[in-house]
């Protein structure tokens, strides 16, 4: 430490007054802390509000998003059973249709179908009517449309083979 | 009964808060002075918000350390109100009066000399020498109340005591 820093040390403490703690500073000084505990309890509620608003709105909105997919799930399903049907022993004509339409869904098909060997039985959830059911109606076998999962007693008008078809097209 | 609980409980934390603000008060407002470069006003405003943060944080650090817990507040905010305004120039309806030579008030002309010079350094420098050579602290301390490492507090200091140097210097120095 040279004269300089001794100097410049002496300057700063000797500059210092003497300042009590007056009772104004002191109610001053708690006011600041009773405004700062305000803002923060407001910050803290409108937070929380926030925080509760956001996750109701994210609670409401989960399931709607949800939804969605698994509604989508069925269609895919049920269009590409045709691919792992060798069975076409019956109705050659529809077997004609087949490239077109199962091709896209082809991938899906390699998901689900192999597992039960082109015998779709029944998975409930394309039981929904639609287009895709009906092209895929005549590409079913009917031989693999075993009464076993079919539900026959709705439609009682049409043949065994026709019907069989139908289930397996609901449901495949 | 919860009511009085907290009220006691505020009670117990401003007992001990109270004792340390009385005690440091002075000292407080004294840093504050240097750290802003000699505005009053600003000083106080920033001793007041120190210890406003302070009082929320007391149960935590009353046992540990209070005095760095406030001098690291004071040196951020006396840094980050300097990049915010510009506090060097202020409108006044009456020019104060210059201390006459052998006035009383000379130690006041040293003082606002010494608080005219340090608001020429850049805010962390300022810290670094009021921090060092006002609280006498050590390198480590002023490190750590100035979130740095201790080189760069130690070349904060040295650079700001050169540049006081030559302003102190050429202050004193008489005109021809």
């Amino acid at each position: 430490m040279d004269d300089f820093e001794r100097e410049l040390t002496r300057m700063m403490r000797d500059s210092r007054q003497q300042a009590p703690f007056a009772p104004e500073s002191r109610r001053r000084l708690y006011d600041g802390i009773r405004a700062r505990r305000r803002s923060r309890t407001l910050w803290k509620a409108g937070g929380s509000a926030l925080a509760v608003t956001g996750l109701g709105i994210g609670l409401a909105l989960l399931p709607a998003t949800g939804s969605r997919p698994a509604d989508h799930r069925p269609l895919p399903a049920t269009s590409p059973t045709p691919p792992p049907a060798p069975p076409t022993p019956t109705t050659s004509a529809p077997s004609t249709s087949q490239p077109p339409t199962s091709t896209p869904g082809t991938t899906m098909s390699g998901t689900t179908a192999p597992g039960y060997g082109g015998t779709p039985t029944s998975p409930p959830p394309s039981a929904t009517p639609g287009a895709g059911s009906r092209t895929t109606t005549p590409r079913t076998p009917p031989v693999s449309s075993l009464p076993p999962t079919a539900p026959p007693s709705t439609e009682p008008a049409r043949g065994p083979s026709a019907s069989a078809g139908d289930a397996s097209a609901g449901s495949g | 009964m919860f009511e009085r609980g907290a009220v006691g409980m505020e009670r117990f934390r401003a007992d001990g808060f109270d004792e340390f603000v009385a005690a440091r008060w002075s000292t407080l407002l004294h840093v504050a002075r240097l750290l802003t470069g000699g505005d009053r006003q600003r000083a106080e405003d920033l001793v007041q918000e120190a210890l406003v943060k302070l009082w929320f944080a007391w149960p935590k650090v009353a046992e540990q350390a209070p005095d760095a817990y406030v001098r690291q507040i004071l040196v951020r905010m006396a840094a980050r109100s300097a990049r915010r305004r510009w506090w060097g120039e202020r409108p006044m309806g009456e020019l104060p009066d210059r201390p006459g030579p052998g006035d009383f008030s000379s130690a006041v002309a040293e003082r606002s000399r010494l608080e005219a010079a340090l608001a020429l350094l850049p805010p962390r420098q300022r810290a670094a020498v009021v921090l060092r050579y006002c609280e006498d602290l050590p390198e480590s301390q002023v490190a750590q109340a100035l979130g740095c490492p201790v080189g760069t507090a130690r070349s904060h200091a040295s650079r700001g005591v050169a540049r006081l140097r030559q302003i102190l210097s050429d202050s004193v120095r008489p005109v021809r």
